[in-house]
């Protein structure tokens, strides 16, 4: 406390003016005083200025003044902030999901890629027209979803180029694989054996850590998306708070009850708090049960098919591998139990298109089984038959079920999990916009009405 | 396929010649006519465990048809498990373009060991249909399999020597083999020494001979892999300089790539036998009666004919009288 401060501020006659005391050449060559006063520093001057703006009732009601204009504009700000970050979480929610859809598609199609492959080995002479298709599609369908996903996310960017090259490199050896075969050398096998190793061995590990951290980012953006009530909750509280303090200390000093502008401000944030809560309840919810079931479904499926490409792949290995593919079979065993577990875990959500895949992926297992039956039993070229054939009870064709009926599933559950999120997503960024004009406008009336009382008080 | 297969003799027949010209080991030894090794040196062997990777007879010396058998151990009792089971469980080898090789058109599996598999089970059954239960084995899966009774035999150009020996048994010597090594054709390595100056990179089969003998040329940069054949994709792609193996490997992979050479020298001597479970000494007895059987009704030479160059060697002689395992 400054205890000269005092006198010198109400000193009427003096022509002070700020900037006076500090510019010393204007008093100083007067010749007659031997002791000047000692000029106050700038600090001292703002805070006298500022101690004698909040001084009494007028310095009360600017402070009220700030307070509630600060308020309101807190309530904008927050609720904008919990807004947009809601839907920033939920878009990101989307895109990652999409994007662990790609990656799946990616492991998907290259394992079904080798399956065909493998199985055209398997069967001997030149491969069959529809088999050299269907890899060709799934190499095809591989390399565009990569493309897609490495641009849609540019955190997976480097993972992805690495599959790239490991694609790059297994195409070739694929290739050399045909050119040996056609010229009926035995070498082709080799090549072959090399480019199924290379991609279980380098691109399938690096898809199936690449498709953990999205799944992790996922959850992430769900838990976010959750989390952005609180900015909503902690500015609506806040702002209400202190609008109704202020209000009720008003309305003891200035003996009027109501100040319409506050009241207006009061009943603008109150009422798009409410609602803008209601929407971000709403959302919150729809995003949670979209989680809980076509989020869970898409992912079940997606992964599903995946380990059961791979498994169908491992088939065919394990009889190219004749008499030795014990490790190829725990492979198969592996995968399969795999997919038929998330399989079984996804219809308990009454979904009827994954009860189907289930069902078809169950029937596959009971061809597998005979295979593997004629195969120990020394079997081998029934089993072989089994396996590549075209026969309606036979591998392919059971395996085919499968795939059509869990690749519905997958479109199906997946163009869902979009349009629900994309819903949940929809009000969220124009009431972002709306709550932030509000608070500005509640920050007006509230302005407003205090300086009423300051005018009323003059 | 058949065009490919001359191919590949001829250049095995090369090697063989070639390696006979180098005069390092000696190759394709006189044998006597097929006629007087129907008399072998079997009157009465005597019977000897001592066993020298140098000694040829030492070596290759197996079980005489019709010699004593452990105690306790019937004539015929494996053969007549195998016939119950009515099939033979044989380890084959699935990318040896002259012995055992998938046929990449047809699907089945071809060569002289494959032959000599399909002659073993006609013996046996009456006839290959259904009889055979084929087991494609890399190399340094022959030995485990024939331990653990996966397979009842094993038909994969092995060779016989006294380590193996003291791991499981051998029909007599079916075939004389050699290890050789593939080069670039424009390689600056002539031999096997050239690499093994310049620590160059040569690959080969785990398990094999030729890993073994590896060992001999410390500078070299060896590269092991599961199948012979993976050696042959490294070599393609650059990543390895040479390979060995032996020459029946190698001359089927120069028949594969005209870009390969083989470097004329042969550095080992391999004989090859059937692998059979130690402990079935009355099977190799057996095996070794066909065998001896096909050295006199030319059933060998026919299919030497069949899969190696003209002219065809001829069947190795029998050595028997090897004591019985303890």
């Amino acid at each position: 406390m400054a205890v000269t401060a005092p006198p010198t501020a109400p000193a009427p006659g003096g022509p002070t003016t700020p900037g006076g005391p500090t510019v010393p050449g204007a008093a100083g060559p007067g010749p007659h005083t031997a002791e000047p006063p000692r000029p106050p520093h700038t600090w001292q001057v703002l805070t006298r200025a500022t101690r004698a703006w909040f001084e009494g009732t007028p310095g009360r009601l600017r402070v009220a003044g700030i307070a509630t204009v600060l308020a309101c504009l807190l309530f904008g700000i927050f609720a904008f902030v919990a807004a947009s970050s809601r839907a920033g979480a939920l878009s990101d929610a989307r895109a990652d999901s999409a994007q662990l859809v790609r990656v799946q598609t990616i492991r998907t199609n290259l394992v079904s890629a080798d399956a065909n492959l493998t199985n055209a080995f398997l069967v001997g002479g030149l491969e069959p027209p529809a088999a050299r298709t269907a890899y060709e599609q799934g190499i095809a369908t591989a390399a565009r979803t990569l493309a897609e996903a490495s641009g849609n996310n540019t955190r997976d960017a480097a993972t992805l180029a690495g599959v790239n090259d490991v694609l790059t490199r297994y195409t070739g050896l694929v290739e050399s694989a045909r050119a040996n075969n056609r010229l009926g050398y035995p070498l082709g096998a080799a090549y072959l054996r090399q480019a199924t190793d290379l991609l279980r061995t380098d691109a399938l590990p690096q898809l199936e850590s690449l498709d953990k951290s999205v799944q992790s980012r996922v959850n992430h953006a769900y838990a976010a998306s959750a989390d952005a009530t609180a900015w909503l909750v902690a500015g609506l509280v806040v702002s209400l708070v202190v609008l109704v303090v202020a209000q009720v200390w008003l309305a003891g000093r200035t003996r009027r009850l109501f100040n319409l502008p506050l009241v207006t401000a009061t009943a603008i944030v109150l009422v798009v708090g409410i609602v803008l809560s209601g929407v971000m309840w709403w959302s919150l919810d729809k995003a949670k049960s979209t989680r809980s079931n076509a989020y869970f479904s898409t992912l079940a499926l997606a992964t599903a098919r995946a380990d059961a490409f791979d498994a169908k792949s491992s088939e065919s290995l394990t009889l190219i591998a004749r008499g030795q593919g014990q490790p190829y079979e725990a492979r198969f065993r592996n995968e399969a139990d795999n997919a038929q577990a998330i399989l079984t875990r996804a219809t308990e959500g009454g979904n009827d298109d994954i009860a189907a895949a289930a069902r078809a992926f169950k029937d596959y297992r009971g061809v597998h089984t005979t295979i593997r039956k004629l195969d120990d039993g020394g079997n081998w070229d029934s089993a072989v038959a089994l396996a590549t054939g075209s026969s309606p009870n036979g591998s392919n064709a059971a395996f085919q079920k499968f795939n059509n009926a869990s690749g519905q599933a997958l479109d199906q559950s997946s163009s869902q999990l979009r349009h629900e999120l994309d819903d949940a997503h929809g009000p969220l960024p124009a009431f972002a916009w709306i709550a932030l004009i509000a608070g500005v406008a509640a920050a007006v009336a509230a302005g407003r009405g205090v300086s009423i009382r300051m005018r009323e008080y003059r | 396929m058949r065009r490919l297969r001359w191919v590949a003799a001829a250049g095995l027949g090369a090697a063989l010649v070639a390696g006979c010209g180098a005069g390092t080991t000696p190759r394709l030894p006189s044998i006597p006519p097929s006629s007087s090794s129907s008399a072998p040196s079997s009157p009465a062997p005597e019977p000897r465990s001592d066993c020298d990777d140098n000694n040829h007879a030492s070596r290759v010396r197996s079980y005489a048809p019709g010699s004593p058998l452990p105690a306790g151990d019937t004539p015929s009792q494996t053969l007549a498990r195998i016939r119950k089971n009515g099939k033979i469980k044989v380890g084959v080898s699935a990318d040896n373009l002259l012995f055992g090789y998938r046929n990449p058109i047809t699907g089945q599996l071809e060569g002289f060991d494959i032959d000599v598999v399909n002659q073993i089970a006609k013996e046996i059954f009456g006839s290959t249909q259904s009889h055979i239960e084929y087991v494609v084995e890399n190399f340094a899966q022959r030995i485990p399999d024939l331990q653990s009774g996966r397979v009842d035999l094993v038909a994969d150009i092995m060779t016989i020597n006294c380590a193996r020996w003291s791991q499981i048994a051998f029909s007599s010597e079916y075939f004389k083999a050699g290890q050789q090594v593939l080069v670039r054709m424009n390689s600056r390595y002539q031999d096997i020494n050239d690499l093994n100056r310049a620590k160059a990179k040569v690959c080969t089969a785990q398990g094999s001979t030729g890993s073994e003998n590896l060992k001999k040329f410390p500078q070299v940069r060896p590269e092991l892999v599961d199948n012979i054949s993976d050696c042959m994709v490294l070599f393609q792609q650059g990543s390895v300089d040479g390979i060995i193996s032996d020459n029946t490997v190698v001359a089927g992979f120069h028949a594969q790539d005209p870009y390969a050479r083989i470097a004329p020298r042969m550095l080992t001597d391999e004989p090859y036998g059937l692998g059979i479970p130690a402990k079935d000494v009355d099977f190799v007895q057996y095996i070794n009666g066909l065998l001896q059987k096909w050295r006199d009704n030319g059933f060998l030479r026919d299919t030497y004919a069949k899969w190696l160059p003209a002219p065809a060697q001829n069947p190795p002689p029998a050595v028997y009288g090897r004591a019985l395992p303890s």
